[in-house]
């Protein structure tokens, strides 16, 4: 089981990253959760200028032998998806603080991030 | 005992290896105000040779089925099943095995569901099949309730010409999802193309029409699809006689968007109603939507080509109640046999014989016509059923075919109730009733 | 192997038709123009010997019930009787049209008729409907039955509570007859949790559905109280009964309170799994249910002695199949009944039970249980232990196949606290004490390999007809149909010993 964290961003307790820039955030599942799931195989759409609530649902993720959720880590609106992953899903696995983005949200309010984990504190609550 | 090896010996053994000294010991958990505390009351087991005989003895009460000739079809149609079929399915490792999740020792099922597959994507030329769902009455409510979902509408058009069977199990199945169900009359036989005009609009999210229809009508189905996808909904093309599809247009090239289809004709036996066995066919980009367990191809570490259940994510194992259905086991062993018939009858073989029914059904109807004792109802083109009105009483009729060795037709208004449908019999005809038998069936029916 | 496309030769043929092709009657005088297709259909052109050739070869790549131990966990893979085979083919039986006149079939509404009074005897029900086609179909049935049932009172309820331990089938179920699915978590023995179940059932639940024994394999000890609980407020009591085969002639779901059970006739009842069908969901319920099962019933006219297809009224929730039932697997069903008799269903039962616990305590030391008590008809371990050798349950799974045996269930069911990297194994009666010593033989062996060789059981298997497969990829390519691997044939560029073995 692995569980790499990368400092500096946020975590949620169902798995998901957020990495702030400015009033934009860009998210993501988290290593454990890709590594949870198996080979991944597809995404659901996420739809442009959707907008979600905290810990709303953004979109689902399918491997071979699983499903999850994914949810919003804040409230705002999605103003763009990583297209990359319609064709190779699988890239989550690879590189999933990286490549493997799935989607960037107009933060509505930064005060939600209160709410989120630290690096730190996600690691430990995924500790096996 | 009775196909329980284990002799009360080793029982003794095993209680012994447990760790108890009685059996009670492992279900003392059981409480006792809830045990049975004297034998089921049913009947004392009985030996082999009894069974066989007691079975034999209630056949007999039936009718000696094999030698009648049904002159009924309306959703189940006696065809031959050559001998190879039947004496290959019953092969233990089709019939007595599980459900494929061990690829590494199902391959011969798993095969088999791909080739037949492929087999009914060429015949309905539609990209992605469901091979199994367990009757086309249930296959038809779970393309309606997918329909539902892939368009976020919630009216749905049916065509009064659905089977009446598929058309309650429809309705059982969307009442708790309570969309609005619009009726779609007929007209002279086949679906009211001008009413369908008026009745479809933006909100609506399929058309149900069945081809061949109840009546034995075949539809302007490429029609039929302009006009439902003028306002994007989706058509969904019913089929109860697969058989049709040997010689008749596919539902893929005349706009179906699914097809829900009774594969019964394909091999299996009449049965008194089942187990037959359905596929649901449509489009790639709605695959995720669909129910059911569906085979792909991949390969094993060693390269080799093999093939595994797949899309496995939609499935009530992986999604519990965010599934596409909640179907689990299916119909399988229908599917394999299935397969091999398609596979024994080939290209030529279902295109002769589909062809040969519909001309043996419109042989007796001239015949009938000709008689003078019966008139038509409708005026429609129709593949291997079809309504005729009798001038005289049917009860005698039929008294007399079955004294001959017929199954004698429906009479339809056991099922729809219009005036001019009182005397009208649904005929239906198939290659197991030879010309002699045709024009017996037509003497018997004009005297 | 090869596919039967692959075997394909233009001018060949398998099939015998009619010699009269009634060439006097014209194609364009049958059909209409807008609906003839302009060009045949592809299938393939095959001899016989070659079809039966084919079949033959597929079939040996299958392992069947006939060939050895299934033991598979909430399955009852037991074994199939062959007289009953016979009898369900039995011509009378086999060309039987579904609508031939009522008189013609009275043999076929004598089975059916009779089947529903033993079933009712031997789970404590009141009527049967034999419609629903498989265990999911029945419980949507039976879901969709407690849903008239309240919409008729004008008791209008939302939601349906169901153990974390059940069967993906059951929520599905649920679902899918509009029910809002309530998960109430299990205890730390394994078995529902009273205090949660109590929170959770209020006047807006229409019920709990309930595997008695569980996924687990364990009897529910709190069953009265459940009982006490669901009806209490007014609630219905489901039993999925897949799991029968540890309750005959000890325990009937109809004395323990429940007002609605389904039975799976291809588990408990003996009729062959076929591969994954066809079988049977039948569904029993109580007095005040009856009013609600799907049209029609068979009723028995004791004047004219005769059965018949009564219409069951203006309360059913309809039909949820087309025509009657799966006859074929009713009758296989009387047949099985009738040979055990009352002792032989208490000994299945009984035989199960100890049969499952023999493997529970021989393999216990070396898989540790998911919960540790006395099991039902299946009992639970888990692969726990061995994953510090890098082996997974999965490993384990696959090596059992280089023994000649069939994996149990494995990963299911995965529920909180103890139930994980199971190995769910149901012996059923079936099997011999020697099977069991074999197969516990061959777990322990497999034990010490994980230790000593771990590569071994995580390249495994290695003596099946296909090894390892890659499902992965079979979702990426979504190769469905023979055109699909056509389109993708330089692609896949497969060499002659990847397709021909």
């Amino acid at each position: 089981m692995t569980n790499k964290v990368i400092e500096n961003l946020y975590y949620t307790k169902s798995d998901e990253w957020l990495k702030v820039e400015d009033n934009i955030g860009i998210i993501g599942i988290t290593d454990y959760a890709q590594d949870q799931l198996g080979d991944i195989v597809y995404l659901e759409k996420v739809k442009i200028d959707k907008k979600l609530k905290q810990g709303e649902n953004l979109t689902t993720i399918e491997s071979v032998k699983a499903v999850s959720d994914v949810n919003a880590p804040v409230a705002g609106e999605i103003i763009e998806v990583n297209e990359k992953l319609l064709d190779d899903a699988s890239i989550i696995n690879k590189d999933p603080y990286g490549e493997g983005w799935i989607a960037k949200i107009k933060i509505e309010n930064k005060d939600e991030l209160k709410n989120l984990m630290s690096a730190q504190e996600y690691s430990e609550y995924r500790k096996e | 005992m009775r196909y329980i090896p284990n002799t009360e010996e080793q029982k003794k053994e095993m209680l012994k290896e447990i760790g108890v000294s009685s059996f009670e010991e492992l279900i003392k958990i059981i409480p006792q105000s809830l045990r049975l505390k004297e034998r089921l009351n049913i009947p004392e087991a009985i030996s082999e040779s009894e069974l066989e005989d007691k079975i034999h003895h209630i056949a007999q009460k039936n009718s000696n089925f094999f030698l009648m000739k049904p002159l009924v079809g309306a959703g189940a149609y006696r065809h031959y099943i050559p001998e190879a079929e039947k004496f290959l399915l019953q092969r233990e490792e089709f019939w007595t095995c599980y459900t494929p999740y061990q690829p590494e020792l199902s391959q011969g099922t798993l095969q088999s569901i791909f080739e037949y597959q492929s087999y009914i994507s060429r015949l309905t030329k539609m990209e992605v099949i469901i091979p199994s769902i367990y009757d086309a009455a249930s296959a038809t409510a779970e393309a309606a309730l997918m329909s539902l979902r892939l368009t976020h509408k919630n009216k749905i058009i049916v065509s009064n010409l659905l089977h009446p069977h598929y058309r309650e199990t429809l309705k059982t199945y969307l009442a708790p999802h309570e969309p609005e169900i619009i009726e779609l009359p007929y007209n002279n036989g086949l679906v009211d193309i001008k009413k369908l005009k008026t009745l479809i609009e933006e909100d609506v999210a399929a058309v149900i029409i069945q081809s061949p229809n109840f009546f034995g009508g075949i539809e302007n189905v490429t029609k039929i699809s302009e006009i439902v996808h003028s306002k994007s909904a989706l058509l969904i093309n019913v089929i109860t006689e697969s058989m049709s599809l040997g010689i008749l247009k596919t539902p893929g090239e005349m706009g179906a968007d699914i097809v829900a289809g009774n594969a019964q004709s394909f091999g299996m036996d009449l049965n008194y109603g089942g187990p037959y066995n359905a596929y649901l066919a449509t489009k790639k980009e709605y695959i995720r939507q669909l129910p059911g367990r569906i085979v792909g191809e991949t390969v094993d570490v060693d390269g080799k080509r093999v093939f595994v259940m797949t899309m496995r994510a939609r499935e009530q194992d992986i999604r519990r109640e965010k599934a596409t259905s909640n179907i689990c086991t299916n119909h399988n062993l229908n599917v394999i046999a299935a397969n091999i018939y398609l596979s024994l009858m080939g290209t030529e073989g279902i295109y002769q014989l589909s062809l040969l029914n519909t001309k043996l059904a419109h042989y007796l109807e001239k015949l009938l016509l000709k008689s003078g004792k019966f008139e038509k109802v409708f005026n429609y083109p129709f593949y291997n059923e079809f309504l005729l009105k009798s001038k005289e009483d049917m009860s005698t009729l039929n008294k007399k075919l079955l004294e001959n060795n017929f199954i004698p037709p429906l009479k339809i208004c056991e099922f729809y109730q219009a005036d001019n449908l009182k005397n009208v019999l649904l005929f239906a005809v198939t290659e197991t009733l030879s010309r002699d038998d045709l024009n017996k069936a037509a003497k018997i029916l004009s005297e | 192997m090869k596919l039967i496309f692959e075997k394909s030769i233009k001018g060949r043929d398998g099939y015998s038709l009619p010699r009269d092709l009634f060439e006097d009657v014209k194609t364009e005088e049958c059909l209409p123009e807008y609906a003839i297709g302009k060009d045949k259909k592809l299938l393939s052109e095959i001899s016989e010997v070659d079809v039966v050739r084919h079949f033959t070869k597929l079939s040996k790549l299958n392992y069947g019930l006939d060939d050895g131990f299934y033991p598979l966990g909430s399955c009852t893979m037991k074994y199939n009787p062959k007289i009953n085979e016979k009898l369900a083919s039995l011509s009378n039986f086999v060309y039987a049209h579904p609508l031939a006149p009522e008189e013609t079939v009275q043999g076929c509404l004598e089975i059916v008729y009779n089947l529903n009074k033993l079933l009712c005897e031997v789970t404590g029900m009141d009527e049967y409907t034999m419609a629903p086609a498989a265990g999911a179909h029945g419980e949507l049935t039976g879901n969709l039955i407690i849903r008239k049932y309240f919409v008729d009172r004008g008791d209008i309820r939302h939601k349906m509570l169901i153990p974390d331990s059940a069967h993906g089938t059951n929520p599905a179920s649920a679902a899918m007859a509009g029910f809002q699915v309530v998960e109430v978590k299990s205890n730390e023995k394994g078995t529902v949790d009273l205090k949660k179940l109590a929170e959770l059932m209020d006047e807006d639940t229409v019920g709990l559905m309930l595997t008695n024994p569980n996924t687990v394999g364990l009897y529910d000890e709190g069953i009265e109280e459940i009982e006490k609980i669901v009806h209490g407020k007014g609630g219905l009591l489901y039993y999925d009964g897949a799991n029968l085969n540890a309750s005959l002639g000890i325990i009937r779901p109809g004395d323990a309170g429940f007002d609605v059970v389904h039975l799976n006739l291809h588990k408990t009842f003996s009729t062959p799994h076929g591969g994954g069908g066809p079988g049977a969901g039948v569904i029993g319920v109580k007095k005040d249910l009856i009013p609600y099962l799907p049209t029609p019933n068979v009723a028995f006219d004791s004047e004219r002695k005769k059965y018949y297809l009564l219409d069951a009224g203006e309360k059913s929730i309809g039909m949820v199949r087309a025509f009657w039932s799966n006859f074929s697997v009713l009758l296989k069903t009387y047949a099985w009944i009738l040979s055990m008799g009352p002792d032989g269903l208490y000994n299945t039962s009984e035989m199960s039970i100890i049969n499952a616990n023999y493997l529970l305590a021989k393999l216990k030391k070396y898989y540790a249980p998911a919960y540790d008590r006395y099991c039902g008809h299946e009992c639970t371990v888990t692969g726990r232990e061995y994953k510090k050798y890098g082996v997974k349950t999965l490993d384990i799974a696959k090596r059992l196949m280089d023994y000649g045996m069939h994996p149990p269930t494995i990963y299911f069911p995965h529920f909180e606290p103890y139930a994980e990297e199971t190995i769910m194994v149901e012996p059923t009666e079936s099997e011999s004490k020697e099977m069991l010593d074999k197969f516990v033989d061959i777990m322990i062996k497999i034990s010490d390999e994980a230790r000593t060789n771990p590569e071994l059981l995580t390249t495994a298997p290695h003596i099946t007809p296909i090894r390892r497969t890659n499902d992965a990829l079979a979702v990426k390519r979504a190769i469905l149909t023979y055109d699909d691997e056509l389109k993708l044939k330089d692609e896949l560029n497969y060499q002659e010993k990847d397709i021909n073995f």
